[in-house]
């Protein structure tokens, strides 16, 4: 019982050495993300240079939606990425554009989870890596 | 045949009266509209991005399975989660439903509204919603300050606390 009880022991001394070793790690590259290495990401995935002039255009394009409605990525957001926007349901936006607002685009999981979204809703299909890229590459150009 | 006389007016005068009594005596006044305030904070984080995290005790459990099983085409919107973030809020949201047994006598009376084999998305398309707004009339909410029936704080000025109740009201003026 003793032996077993100890070699539990010391497999738990393992386990939390092995957690303690991986934490900081994992928070150094959540607290590393901000909207240049993002677009980095994007930049690398999509094998071609962000263009601010082609994300500019994609922000202010308007498609006809099947649901019969004209939308874009200022539905929401406003012509201006510096002011806040609005949603559906009437709850603010704080503004798209890194120099207004210091928490875009430093949360890679929340980008991903908000393209993937509003892509969706505007596009109805996926936005590629370079698209993605040339939005935050429009956003940073944006002062 | 009956003719019109004032004994068969005031029979049906009393049956109308009578009538609606019941009707509003069939819910009484809206009593402590209070919800717990969301205090699960995935529930809290995800549900309040797009609009107020509304209180789980506005509709019943399976409506709520239902809107967490289809959250890609949520009001026409795709609100996609992670499945397991999303399975964590649909279990928050179960556990504190309308229909759960220890809930308040508002919950109840929601639930109680809601017919067996229905799955409303909606607590404005609920009986209850429209028993407590059945004054309300429709120029005022076309206003662009209210916009939508689901913009609870319009006028409801605690309502992302979880609080209805009858003091708190401000409709806007325009």
């Amino acid at each position: 019982m003793k032996r077993i009880l100890n070699k539990m022991f010391s497999n738990l001394t393992v386990g939390a050495i092995t957690v303690a070793a991986l934490l900081p790690v994992v928070t150094l590259n959540a607290e590393a993300a901000n909207p240049q290495n993002m677009l980095a990401m994007y930049q690398d995935q999509s094998g071609t240079q962000g263009s601010a002039t082609r994300g500019e255009k994609f922000f202010f394009a308007k498609r006809a939606h099947s649901n019969g409605e004209t939308v874009s990525c200022t539905t929401c957001h406003t012509e201006n990425p510096k002011a806040t926007g609005k949603t559906r349901a009437n709850k603010l936006i704080e503004p798209i554009a890194p120099v207004a607002n210091k928490e875009r685009f430093t949360d890679p999981a929340k980008v991903e989870k908000w393209f993937k979204r509003n892509c969706k809703d505007v596009l109805e299909r996926a936005c590629s890596e370079q698209e993605k890229a040339d939005f935050i590459a429009y956003m940073l150009s944006v002062k | 045949m009956m003719g019109i006389n004032k004994r068969n007016l005031s029979i049906l005068l009393a049956t109308i009266l009578g009538s609606s009594f019941l009707l509003t005596a069939s819910w009484g006044s809206s009593g402590d509209a209070v919800f717990a305030a969301v205090t699960h904070g995935p529930t809290k984080e995800e549900c309040s991005a797009c609009h107020m995290a509304y209180p789980a005790g506005l509709l019943p459990a399976r409506s709520w399975k239902k809107m967490m099983g289809e959250l890609d085409r949520h009001f026409g919107e795709d609100a996609s989660l992670a499945p397991e973030v999303a399975s964590d809020i649909a279990k928050y949201l179960t556990e504190n439903a309308a229909d759960i047994p220890r809930g308040t006598q508002m919950m109840s009376r929601i639930a109680s509204g809601i017919p067996g084999n229905s799955d409303p998305q909606r607590f404005t398309e609920t009986r209850y919603f429209g028993y407590l707004h059945d004054e309300v009339p429709a120029y005022v909410w076309k206003r662009k300050g209210i916009a939508s029936k689901a913009n609870c704080t319009a006028c409801h000025t605690k309502a992302d606390q979880g609080s209805f109740i009858e003091r708190e009201i401000k409709i806007p003026k325009q």
